[in-house]
């Protein structure tokens, strides 16, 4: 209420102030009811309508809600005044990495172990088609673990220059990470551009001092137009290589994100993506073993061990299923159903079966079965490590089945892609129905066109398909 | 902006009530009572440009389709409309939602699903409540089973349910039903709640909310 107090919407309480901008201000907070830490990007509303930004810093939230990875500060949500906006974020504590290089420039090993986690956050962004379009160091954070976290991803409207104080820094608003169709201002494309920033971060690292550097503006516009750069020294050939096909001035031809990540300098080490638990804000860690048996057996301690193939549904649970309760509906999430279930009236018997022909077809590992309940793991890398799955199958009398196909870690896409041109045509034989299905799919969005007049300032509120 | 938006402001449909007032008696903050607004006008204004949320527009929200009837969704419409004039209102919208925010009492959760399965109102949920619904979702689902089998599962869930054995389950029954099968009442959460400002994000520019407010 009062300032003095500095509690926000009756659950953040503000605490110090930890940077400031020509639109916002940053504070660290906390969540009175969790406790937990976040950061609070206060901006003025005054000046962002000036420049008239409003829209596109509308469309970058409902943007940024479709961001979660471990190698990105997540946006966990807005609140607004009549005067100001405020930006909920993931706090992260290490300060930026480029204090790091500050010192000297680091050892290659480091130096790829950052560019990796850089890659996969931007790959992960570029999947959802976001672009950063202003990676530089103040946007390179590290948290306790020394692990990397890109922030400002999306929110390119309230793009700025923070720092002035140092030459890694992007001085006085100097674009010395900028791409150069950027600077020639072209239409460009942004994925293509965040690469070319990718590569001049990578040899900031590497190097200690920037690749195009003058003291006169106009000079170093040239450079950058040319890539006319030197490598240091001690840049080993395969990086080289690398830089070079990422610092190439032509956006045609520079390498693109799956090449880089095919490179040999890049795979060196490369180490499996931080697992994140909470990236669908779950409300029950999945992955605890037991959970399961605790729900359905009523037994917090043993684990499903009978002899049944799986568990029974009681009537409540039956009935539970129904569409008519699933609320998403109301907020069109239907695109990103956490679970999926269908009915089988095959036994129990065949049904499994069918898992396990799929899972060899597919080259998914059975990682775990226990009454009912199959974990399976990926055997491809993805974006966000292996995919896990979880299949479980319920009993609804002997003849008929529930099965639910749930993502329990790796990237959704990745996931829904695998559900829909693989798992899908493959379950067919032993799919009766898929709960909450019309008979004829209608395509989504497409009937509520039909029967419902379009009204201005609503539309463009629809979140974007995640495609 | 649409003229729509901006001229509704000072006069609200009925049922509008102020977001301060809802953010205190709900799980909600302003801010996301002011999103909720955002969905809400969106909703009510789909079929009926009413500001008012009518049956067949519950309907199209969730299942794309305005005509498609369904026993649980005619409950839920049934609990939402508070006063029970046939439309769902903006306080009631978010007051009825704020039962399923992620932060909200597991007590208040049990209980909600505890009145939607009691069909008729009577404070208990019969015997003939429970199968009627398992036969409603059977039909949805296109399962036909025997009414043997129905009758088998309905006896078998009553009889783990029905403690005292009178034959129907009161709310402490339920409670205690619930207690050890927690993953019945899941359908009572929608985590999708957590990120309701950045889902509509719209009300950042329109609110009247004052700083002193906050």
């Amino acid at each position: 209420m009062e300032q003095k107090g500095g509690v926000l919407m009756q659950r953040y309480e503000l605490g110090r102030l930890l940077g400031q901008g020509t639109f916002a201000k940053v504070y660290h907070a906390r969540n009175i009811i969790t406790g937990m830490s976040v950061a609070i990007k206060i901006i003025d509303k005054e000046k962002i309508l000036k420049v008239g930004m409003i829209d596109q810093i509308k469309r970058e939230i409902s943007v940024m809600r479709l961001i979660r990875h471990p190698h990105v500060v997540e946006l966990y949500e807005v609140m607004a005044s009549k005067t100001k906006i405020y930006f909920v974020m993931e706090y992260v504590k290490g300060g930026e990495l480029f204090n790091k290089v500050s010192k000297g420039k680091l050892k290659q090993d480091d130096a790829r172990r950052y560019f990796q986690q850089l890659i996969s956050a931007v790959d992960y962004c570029h999947s959802r088609g976001v672009c950063h379009r202003d990676l530089k160091p103040e946007n390179l954070l590290l948290d306790e673990n020394g692990n990397l976290k890109v922030t400002d991803f999306g929110l390119s409207a309230l793009a700025e220059t923070k720092h002035q104080d140092g030459l890694l820094h992007t001085t006085c608003g100097t674009p010395a990470y900028v791409a150069p169709e950027v600077i020639n201002r072209r239409g460009y494309d942004g994925a293509k551009a965040d690469i070319w920033s990718c590569g001049v971060i990578l040899y900031v690292l590497l190097a200690g001092f920037l690749p195009f550097r003058d003291s006169n503006l106009m000079e170093m516009y040239r450079k950058i137009g040319r890539g006319e750069f030197k490598f240091p020294n001690w840049f080993a050939p395969d990086v080289r290589r690398l830089l070079s096909k990422i610092l190439d001035p032509n956006p045609k031809t520079r390498i693109s994100m799956a090449k880089i990540m095919e490179s040999s300098w890049f795979k060196k080490g490369l180490e499996k993506p931080t697992i994140t638990q909470n990236e669908d804000e779950e409300l029950a860690p999945l992955d605890a073993d037991g959970v399961f048996g605790a729900c359905e057996n009523g037994d917090p301690i043993e684990p499903a061990k009978n002899s049944k193939p799986c568990n029974n549904l009681n009537a409540f649970d039956i009935i539970s299923y129904s569409s008519g309760f699933d609320l998403s509906g109301l907020f069109e999430e239907t695109d990103r159903k956490k679970e999926e279930r269908f009915t089988s009236d095959k036994p129990a018997s065949i049904i499994i079966s069918k898992l396990e022909e799929i899972c060899r077809r597919l080259r998914l590992k059975v990682k775990k079965k226990d009454g009912g309940l199959f974990k399976l793991e990926g055997s491809k890398e993805g974006r966000k490590g292996p995919l896990g799955i979880d299949a479980e199958i319920f009993e609804i009398t002997p003849v008929f089945h529930l099965v639910e196909l749930k993502k329990s870690s790796g990237d959704t896409l990745e996931y829904q892609k695998l559900l829909k041109q693989e798992v899908r045509p493959a379950l067919k034989d032993i799919v009766w129905n898929w709960q909450g299905e019309q008979p004829q799919p209608l395509q989504h969005g497409v009937v509520q066109k039909e029967e419902q007049p379009s009204y201005p300032g609503i539309s463009e509120v629809v979140p974007q398909s995640t495609a | 902006m649409g003229c729509y938006c901006s001229t509704s402001k000072k006069t609200e449909a009925q049922g509008y009530e102020e977001p301060t007032i809802l953010s205190s008696e709900t799980p909600f903050t302003v801010s996301e009572v002011e999103a909720l607004h955002e969905l809400y006008k969106k909703l009510s204004n789909s079929i009926v440009e009413d500001g008012l949320i009518h049956k067949e527009e519950f309907q199209l929200a969730l299942f794309r389709n305005k005509n498609k009837k369904n026993l649980f969704a005619d409950r839920i419409f049934d609990l939402f409309d508070l006063k029970r004039n046939g439309v769902i209102e903006f306080g009631e919208f978010v007051r009825s939602l704020g039962v399923f925010h992620p932060n909200a009492a597991l007590e208040d959760k049990i209980t909600f699903a505890f009145r939607l399965y009691d069909l008729r109102q009577t404070g208990f949920i019969e015997r003939e409540e429970l199968k009627e619904m398992v036969l409603a979702l059977l039909h949805e689902s296109d399962l036909e089973l025997s009414d043997d089998m129905i009758e088998t599962i309905v006896d078998k869930t009553f009889s783990d349910a029905d403690i005292n054995g009178d034959g129907r389950i009161d709310q402490d029954e339920w409670k205690a039903f619930v207690s050890k099968h927690p993953s019945l009442i899941k359908n009572m959460t929608l985590p999708y709640l957590k990120d309701i400002t950045l889902a509509f994000p719209s009300f950042v520019i329109r609110t009247d909310i004052e700083e002193s407010e906050m």
